[in-house]
């Protein structure tokens, strides 16, 4: 009985007309993403491909014959693989060492850190460190190597940060799934005379590959949606769509071609989207049981392969701390590479000349957390908890910004909110509106998974006592799913410092972020103050972090731990 | 029949079945329980019991029929407006309430005062057997204990009517037998009508002034439990309540029946020559010595010495047969391969229709 769900429309449609809160909540939600999910998108796929009230395919044909343009979605397409390839391989490493190698509890709390470390730094963090290493006069490039006139722009140097940036995604895919493959299983086939080597790619490896896919298909969309590390280190030899986007808008004023081109980024985005969640998202040979028995050192890992694996993740581990070290110290010097005396200068820079955009970030920042938490809360409560109409349709238009790649979000918006009837353009909301449509699905899906853990008989029980559906969110579910929401809070937070792909086509005279601040002192290169910005905006958010993280601690129930990790994951 | 507090009037329930398509969890279900009655729904799992159950608690609504309480129709009312206290399997106690609050909270819904609530809660609470465990939470409680919080929960804003759902399941054998004391004696006590499910005959007949056998979606028959046990309508319920035989007889003449070689005085009403099956308890047959190859003797296959009785299997013609015996007042006991008579008496042989 529990098995089969009631499906009877006119019923569910009853209900709901009886629960006047429940009505209103739903008929708010659908105005909410009417507004800020489907009319940006709806406004600029018109503006794409309708031309004085005709559909035509014209401007896209256009801007496909367009060989720059080509070039851009053949570049994108490479990156994206190449940084997927190795993401998902450096994720892996990570992944498998902390699960296998053995590793005492201190050292894994570090390896953590330095792996999540990029999760939360502004998008530009290890661009510039890349800039300062193997610049014309780069630590490493000229200082240690003593090469003159090298380029640090291009392919490699744009993959090798945005694979630093991504990989612990991979990571965070991976490793619950290695965990959860019990070493049973491993020590078994060890028993029956297999070689370590051979137990290696005949059970633990297949029994990852759902886990592959899934790594290298996130990295993907990740790679293929970034806009900040390109800008950067793409330089003129290597365009991408997100950048040519960019540029045609904010070079060439040309909204429609702008519009085009974040499309065209549209189709691999759509596609890698849906084979992700309705494909690999399904195929897991892994049941997580719960059921955690004595965990020894396992030993079917040859103690050399432990040490092999073990210096791998500390050599990348050190790369990590030496690009963040080398951001600190150009914060604090005069001029990186030319004259290395102490200074605070650019610490005086930021908190005066870069005080505006550090006061708008944050006044944009402590709105939209909580109204992003509440929104992602709400929205994820209904989805698991409540049965009616177009419930399915809910959970996907709400997912749409979350998915869609920034760059087409932010021209949507752009767009839409320009003129009136509904003018939000210069303003700080429009701002706050896309952080909470944009990155509140981390915090419905937390609030998803952490309902499907609480039995629903907490409700009928609530429901019987007298509660209505409000009282009872209220008094029992509000209660239960904090740290979903917390979670989403954090989320919010953290990307409302960081982000920028979107948000870059939002920013006014009243209204600016640091992240774009940054940008702009990299074009002026005057990478003091934007290493200086950088370094600030790690500081608040571990800051807020450290405090969310300890707010979610004091929730003893075990379902706590599951938020948390959602925390960085999205 | 005193005054129907509970009234169910052909109440179906269909659910979308993944693998079978459509399927009835509740068919044309048709129930009154009178005020103050303690009416169990019995039956397998997946009989529809539960999702009867849930019904009258309005959490799920019927496809057809008409559910009302106190003479007023609330097919389509919403749980919280029914005033039904619900006691369910799991307890689903809130996590994060102390078992005060817990108990307060229907109170606390309806915006009592403060002095009332704390009144009422100490009070139950006391009923319940728990009177100092107010600031305990939940988890710290063994599952009897949060069993009874649940159930001081269910009782404290003197519902109408009190729903039970196999609430006794995740208990160990002897605790069961003490909360199931307990639910009657504070059921009989406060005189609430209330509806008891489970799947456990023995706790059926234990608790239930009324029971209702169901199988497949259906109330195949319900009544007392003396009326169940003797006159079962079914072979289902036969079957379902205790253990039984069944012999296949014919009828020999008005009043006479055939089994297995042995004529019964019986008088059945129907055709000479038609076939009938009765239904013998095992304690309603008589064992006594045979000599081997004598004509109606059965043999012993297997003994199980049980402490106060001693049960036999026994195959008796085509048919195996459950028999047992207080071999305190009836002698010495048969071996394994011995032939024995059984011996039927008329008056508890019970014929099927």
């Amino acid at each position: 009985m529990a098995a089969a769900s009631s499906a009877q429309s006119s019923h569910s449609w009853r209900r709901v007309a009886r629960d006047p809160v429940l009505l209103s909540t739903i008929l708010v939600v659908w105005v909410l993403l009417a507004l800020f999910v489907v009319f940006p998108l709806v406004e600029l796929l018109a503006r794409a491909f309708v031309d004085e009230g005709k559909v035509t395919l014209g401007p896209l044909l256009e801007i496909v014959s367009n060989g720059g343009h080509r070039t851009a979605l053949a570049n994108s397409l490479i990156l994206a693989t190449a940084v997927g390839i190795a993401g998902t391989a450096l994720g892996f490493l990570f992944a498998f060492t902390a699960v296998r190698a053995g590793l005492g509890r201190h050292w894994l709390t570090l390896l953590d850190a330095v792996v999540l470390l990029p999760l939360v730094s502004p998008p530009f963090t290890t661009s510039i460190s890349i800039i300062f290493s193997f610049g014309p006069k780069g630590f490493i490039s000229h200082d240690l190597l003593g090469l003159g006139n090298v380029s640090p722009y291009g392919f490699w140097s744009t993959a090798l940060a945005e694979t630093l940036t991504y990989f612990p995604i991979a990571y965070l895919t991976l490793r619950p799934i290695l965990a959860a493959i019990d070493p049973n299983l491993e020590e078994m086939a060890f028993s029956l005379g297999g070689s370590r080597g051979r137990i290696f790619r005949t059970v633990t490896l297949p029994l990852a590959v759902p886990g592959f896919a899934n790594a290298f298909l996130l990295l993907f969309a990740a790679s293929l949606a970034d806009f900040a590390t390109p800008l950067i280190l793409g330089g003129n030899g290597f365009p991408v769509l997100p950048t040519e986007a960019y540029l045609q808008i904010t070079g060439l004023f040309d909204f429609k071609g702008g519009a085009v081109l974040s499309l065209v980024l549209l189709v691999p985005a759509a596609f890698v989207f849906f084979l992700q969640r309705y494909w690999v998202g399904r195929r897991t040979y892994v049941t997580v049981t719960g059921k955690v028995g004595q965990r020894s050192r396992t030993r079917a890992l040859a103690p050399w392969a432990g040490v092999l694996l073990v210096a791998g993740c500390f050599a990348v581990a050190a790369l990590i701390a030496y690009f963040y070290g080398l951001l600190v110290y150009a914060s604090l010097v005069v001029a990186f590479g030319a004259n290395n005396s102490f200074t605070l200068a650019h610490y005086h820079v930021i908190f005066t000349e870069g005080l505006p955009a550090i006061r708008d970030t944050l006044i944009i920042a402590a709105i939209g957390m909580p109204l992003g938490g509440f929104y992602g809360v709400l929205v994820g409560y209904l989805i698991a908890r409540k049965n009616f109409p177009g419930r399915r349709a809910m959970e996907l238009v709400a997912m749409i910004n979350y998915a869609l790649p920034g760059t087409i979000v932010g021209i949507g918006y752009l767009i839409a909110f320009n003129d009136p009837p509904i003018a939000l353009t210069g303003g700080a909301m429009i701002i706050v509106a896309c952080y909470v449509f944009r990155y509140s699905p981390t915090g419905i899906r937390a609030t998803v998974a952490l309902l499907q853990q609480i039995d629903r008989s907490l409700e009928e029980a609530s429901s019987s006592l007298g509660a209505g559906s409000g009282e009872t969110f209220r008094r029992v579910t509000l209660p239960l799913i904090a740290p979903a929401f917390f979670a989403g809070l954090g989320v919010v937070f953290i990307r409302s410092m960081t982000a920028i792909s979107a948000t870059i086509f939002l920013v006014s005279i009243s209204w600016t972020l640091i992240t774009v601040r940054i940008l702009e002192n990299m074009t002026e290169l005057a990478l003091g103050p934007a290493a200086a910005f950088s370094v600030f905006v790690i500081v608040v958010v571990f800051i807020v972090v450290a405090a969310l993280s300890a707010v979610l601690a004091r929730f003893r129930a075990p379902t706590a731990g599951t938020a948390a990790r959602s925390f960085l994951g999205g | 029949m005193a005054k129907v507090s509970i009234r169910l009037s052909g109440v179906s329930k269909r659910f979308d079945h993944t693998v079978k398509g459509e399927v009835y969890a509740v068919r044309d279900v048709t129930l009154a329980v009178a005020e103050g009655e303690l009416l169990t729904l019995l039956g397998p799992s997946g009989c529809g019991k539960s999702t009867t159950l849930r019904m009258i608690a309005g959490f799920e609504e019927p496809d057809a029929g008409t559910i009302s309480i106190d003479g007023k129709d609330v097919t389509h009312v919403l749980p919280n407006r029914r005033g039904i206290g619900f006691v369910f399997q799991n307890y689903a106690l809130f996590p994060h309430l102390s078992v005060f609050e817990n108990v307060a909270y229907a109170l606390r819904v309806q915006g009592k005062d403060e002095a009332s609530i704390k009144r009422d809660v100490t009070g139950v609470l006391g009923l319940v057997g728990l009177a100092n465990y107010e600031r305990q939470q939940p988890h710290q409680m063994s599952g009897g204990e949060q069993q009874r919080v649940a159930l001081a929960r269910a009782v404290v804003f003197q519902p109408k009517v009190l729903l039970f759902d196999e609430p006794l399941s995740n208990l160990d054998a002897k605790l069961r037998v003490e909360m199931r004391e307990q639910i009657r004696s504070l059921q009989k006590r406060i005189g609430i009508t209330t509806v008891y499910v489970t799947h456990d005959q023995e706790e059926a007949m234990a608790i239930s002034d009324r029971i209702a056998v169901m199988e497949r979606g259906q109330i195949v028959q319900d009544g007392t439990a003396p009326d169940l046990y003797y006159k079962p309508k079914t072979e289902f319920v036969a079957r379902f309540i205790g253990r039984t035989n069944l012999l296949d007889g014919r009828v020999l003449s008005a009043g006479e029946v055939e089994v297995e070689g042995q004529r019964l005085p019986l008088s059945t009403g129907r055709p000479v020559g038609s076939t009938v099956r009765l239904v013998v308890r095992p304690e309603m047959i008589d064992l006594a010595a045979a000599n081997p190859g004598e004509p109606g003797t059965g043999r012993v296959l297997q003994r199980t010495f049980l402490g106060e009785k001693t049960d036999y299997d026994i195959q008796f013609g085509n048919t195996r047969i459950q028999a047992c015996r207080s071999d305190a007042f009836r002698g010495a006991a048969f071996d394994v391969g011995a032939p024995v008579r059984l011996k039927f008496d008329p008056a508890n042989i019970h014929l099927l229709a």
